[in-house]
């Protein structure tokens, strides 16, 4: 049904609209409607209570966009997709609910009143190869996912959006829009490909968790830190945003992703792996390019581990946040000892974030990412998992939203080999390549690009 | 609290009463009997006594005038047998069962509402009505209205139609063993959506139907249309023996989910949710042993003639030109007088003996004696054991329960299907017969009292017996994955 009727109205709630939407731009994309889909099955009166952790990262939204081939919207019968949807969110109850806020301290926490995540049904008027060619990356960063955030109302929006975008050649485009309160992009995966399960047939046979919500202050240090007198340095405090979590980025940010090989990633560095590689050749060169102040300064977020198997299937925070602190010039320091630092002295300042936003949870509002420039290590995730019908996505991009003036760079994994993309892989680093999607400032994008192709060939 | 000695009394009393007054001609005729009994037993002669008739009777007539009386006798005894009225059976019906994707959980109504309605005090509004409502959250509404805003073409009206309609003939079908071409009269009720072709036009359609078959489509009508269509059914029957006859009560929500912000249009909204039933009724007595009821009374009473009544359920367009229900405030203090307009029609068809004496005691006491005397309410709980009243919104359970002194287990029907089903409109009354056949409830002979109300103002009634105790639960009734969960208590206020 959703496939037949055209409508032109658009129709946006809880979004903010891109600048540069522009009559081109929205002519990629038409024919918006909304919908909302929800647990099968009633929930009940839970509650679920994020951390502090969770609320540090509330400003945050991950938005990843997963591309299928031909064929894919074919075995996508609207009714039972819904089916599938609906009983895929009894076990993601806690994504379908509100944020209300504690009558105390005003601490914020999800009701889990099934109201449901916001659905998108849209069209498109280019085919899978043409998003693919499409050289400006931020048009999928805004058209191929909803760019939604919570509030003003807090009981009224929704934490997740899916975007549904029928591709002209009979592909499909699943954008995922995340409230990064609920989890990382390791959770978010793992949210994705059960949804794939269940449009492949699972049935729904045991029943949902009905204690979610994750332990308080999980994270001890694991080594004392020089910077536990100063406060993270990952995190900084912004001025309150009250009921309407958006974080306004103090300047225009440009969005590119480019593919590197596994041989590309040999030749980088073999001390360590292919995140602090790449890392260190980006930090590198935005030393290089960008005027003011060397950026001595970076996040690392990178992989958590799970407080037990228990806890190894639900929605968290587990991510590490890490400061990395460079006490040489990073501009011409060798990339070798950029990656080894990155790799080794990273200092996980997970434990004094909860503690400061432990003080005052109601009042106070952080950023992390883009505080200071932000390497977040999602290589590892499995975001090829979400099979649809037996397919796996021809391509999967990750953006971030709310994030602050230093950027964002995110390594995220390749499509798998077998596919023709992507380069035969010479076996040495031992894994295929990574995507890299840089959310930088406008101004020293290009030159960044240059820089990156000179200096490394890592772009075409 | 233990009852006291007094009240004990009274109920003793009463009892023994009721007792006397229904077996009045029992009793009479006990002692009449004996007497005779004896006196023929006292008879030296007894058997020679009726011998003694016969050959009087023998002698006196002739062979001609003996046949002649035969012949009478006979006459008067077909004449009699076939100018009674045929009996009409129910000999099954299923409900729709909506999807578990169609749920509209409270939240996401007032989420929706919110991102639609302009008019914060009428979200607000809405809000206040949904907590005090008896719905619960599982409650369906079509997919088109799941949209922001919804899209309420013809198309979606008429897709929901069709996976309503379709899937209770489906359902009926297989539980009975008709067959389409079998089915002699169909009639289909839906009150606010009527499309050309008619809804009964799009049933023979999709199942090849008779082309002789009579067919009749009631719009319009409201909520009670289905004992219209019920009460057509059965003056069809009674016209036309060996017949079966289909009846599918629905309500198509699609086309008439209001989206203005007048408040009293925005009731419905909140009250009125998908559903639908097929009903098989048939005269044939080859169904006689398959049927689950009978078919004793239908009562119908029209307000209509007073204007208060005719415009308190009305369809209009509010001031941007969006048309919606408008319910008026005095809408209990009508259905409570279309109700005792009813049940005074009613009441000497059901009540028994005891109680219309009462009530006639009551009634000359009022008239001859004090006209300040309380006007006795009949105790309908002698005349029915189970009771169906339409979910047509809290307010109407509580305002029967309270004028028919009825006990909560008598009104559980109709407000777990109020809580689990919403307001479905004219199919509700066979959402809660299905309830009560779920909880096993229904034993040979019990009379099944199924009232319900609609806009004009009408008030129409049906009295069903039933005619086998239910003792397989059905695995297509629509209660059959939550029934283990109900009864449920429904607070006062659910707070959002």
């Amino acid at each position: 049904m959703w496939l037949t009727s055209v409508s032109s109205q658009t129709y946006e709630a809880n979004g903010i609209h891109s600048n540069d939407s522009d009559e081109k731009n929205e002519a990629l994309i038409y024919g918006k409607r909304l919908s909302s889909v929800g647990p099968a099955r009633v929930t009940g009166d839970l509650m679920y209570e994020p951390s502090n952790m969770d609320l540090a990262m509330k400003l945050h939204y991950l938005r990843v966009v997963y591309l299928f081939e031909v064929e894919a919207m074919e075995v996508l019968t609207m009714p039972r997709f819904k089916e599938a949807i609906f009983e895929w969110l009894c076990y993601y109850y806690e994504s379908c609910g509100r944020l209300r806020r504690e009558d105390t301290h005003g601490r914020p926490y999800i009701k889990c009143n099934d109201c449901g995540i916001r659905f998108v049904e849209v069209k498109s008027s280019k085919t899978l190869q043409e998003w693919l060619q499409l050289g400006d990356h931020s048009l999928q960063h805004r058209l191929l996912v909803p760019d939604h955030v919570v509030g003003p109302e807090l009981a009224f929006s929704p934490l997740v959006f899916i975007q549904m975008t029928a591709l002209k050649c009979g592909g499909l485009a699943v954008g995922l829009s995340w409230a990064h309160i609920l989890g990382d992009a390791f959770s978010v995966a793992e949210f994705m490909n059960l949804c794939g399960q269940f449009l492949k047939g699972l049935e729904a046979t045991y029943p949902a968790n009905l204690n979610k919500s994750p332990p308080n202050n999980a994270h001890k240090p694991s080594k004392p830190s020089s910077t536990l007198g100063s406060g993270p340095l990952s995190l900084k405090q912004v001025s309150p945003v009250g009921d309407h979590w958006t974080f306004p980025t103090p300047c225009d940010m440009a969005t590119f992703s480019f593919h590197v090989t596994a041989t590309q990633l040999a030749q980088l560095s073999t001390k360590t792996g292919p995140f602090a590689a790449l890392s260190a050749a980006v930090w590198r060169a935005i030393a290089k390019v960008r005027c003011g102040p060397e950026p001595n300064t970076i996040t690392v977020v990178t992989r958590g581990v799970a407080n037990g198997k228990a806890e190894d299937s639900l929605l968290r925070n587990n991510q590490v946040v890490s400061s990395v602190e460079a006490h040489f010039h990073v501009a011409t320091a060798h990339i070798d000892d950029l990656a080894m630092l990155i790799h080794n002295e990273a200092q996980d300042e997970r434990a004094q974030i909860e503690e400061v936003v432990g003080q005052n949870p109601g009042g106070s509002d952080f950023i992390i990412y883009g505080s200071n420039p932000t390497f977040v290590d999602i290589g590892g995730a499995d975001f090829y998992g979400f099979e649809v019908k037996g397919m796996k996505p021809r391509l999967v991009n990750c953006f971030v939203d709310g994030i602050g003036g230093g950027g964002v760079v995110l390594v995220l994994p390749s499509p798998k080999s077998g596919d023709h993309e992507v380069d035969d892989n010479n076996g040495k680093i031992g894994d295929e390549g990574r995507i890299v999607t840089l959310i930088l400032p406008k101004v020293y994008m290009e030159e960044l690009k240059k820089e990156l192709k000179e200096e490394w060939s890592l772009i075409a | 609290m233990a009852p006291s000695v007094s009240s004990l009394k009274t109920k003793y009393i009463k009892l023994g009463y009721q007792y006397l007054v229904n077996h009045f001609i029992t009793l009479l005729l006990i002692p009449l009997i004996l007497s005779l009994s004896l006196h023929l037993l006292q008879q030296p002669s007894s058997s020679s006594s009726s011998s003694r008739l016969l050959t009087t009777l023998h002698t006196h007539l002739t062979p001609f005038q003996l046949l002649s009386l035969t012949l009478l006798i006979s006459f008067l005894a077909a004449l009699y047998y076939t100018s009674r009225p045929r009996a009409v059976y129910l000999v099954d019906y299923a409900c729709f069962k909506p999807p578990l994707t169609c749920r509209v959980p409270f939240s996401t109504f007032m989420e929706h509402s919110r991102l639609i309605v302009h008019d914060q005090k009428s979200v607000e509004f809405q809000m206040r009505i949904l907590e005090r409502s008896g719905l619960g959250e599982e409650t369906c509404l079509p997919p088109a209205i799941h949209y922001i805003p919804p899209n309420p073409t013809m198309e979606a009206a008429r897709e929901e139609a069709r996976f309503v309609i379709f899937s209770c003939l489906d359902n009926l079908f297989k539980r009975t063993g008709l067959k389409p071409k079998d089915v002699d009269i169909l009639i289909v009720n839906c009150s606010l959506f009527s499309p050309t072709p008619s809804l009964s036009a799009m049933v023979i359609n999709k199942y090849k139907m008779r082309s002789n078959i009579k067919s009749f489509n009631l719009s319009g009508m409201g909520c009670s249309a289905g004992l219209i269509s019920v009460d057509l059914a059965r003056d069809l029957l009674q016209a036309r023996p060996n017949s079966n006859a289909v009846v599918i009560s629905t309500e198509i929500i699609t086309p008439n989910y209001y989206q203005g912000s007048e408040r009293a249009m925005l009731l419905p909204n909140c009250l009125f949710r998908m559903g639908g039933a097929a009903i098989f009724l048939s005269n044939k007595a080859a169904y006689r042993r398959q049927a689950k009821y009978r078919l004793l009374h239908v009562v119908r009473t029209h307000r209509g003639s007073d204007d208060r009544a005719y415009k308190c359920v009305f369809e209009v367009e509010d001031k941007e030109g969006k048309s919606g229900i408008s319910l008026s405030k005095d809408l209990m203090a009508i259905a409570g007088e279309a109700l005792k307009s009813n049940i005074t029609t009613l009441g000497p068809l059901v009540l028994p003996a005891s109680e219309q004496l009462l009530f006639l005691f009551s009634l000359i006491g009022r008239k001859l004696i004090n006209p300040k005397w309380k006007p006795y309410i009949p105790d309908f709980k002698q005349a029915f054991e189970h009771f169906c009243i339409h979910a047509g919104g809290r307010a109407v359970i509580d305002e029967l329960q309270k004028n028919l002194q009825l006990s909560d287990e008598h009104v559980e029907a109709s407000r777990m299907t109020l809580h689990r089903f919403g307001n479905t409109s004219s199919s509700s009354l066979w959402y809660e017969l299905s309830y009560i056949e779920a909880k096993g409830r229904i034993r040979k002979g019990d009379r099944v009292w199924q009232i319900a109300f609609g806009s004009g103002f009408k008030c129409n009634s049906a009295v069903w017996k039933s005619l086998k105790s239910d003792k397989k639960p059905m695995e297509d009734s629509p209660w059959v994955d939550c029934i283990h969960r109900y009864p449920v208590h429904i607070p006062d206020i659910v707070r959002l």
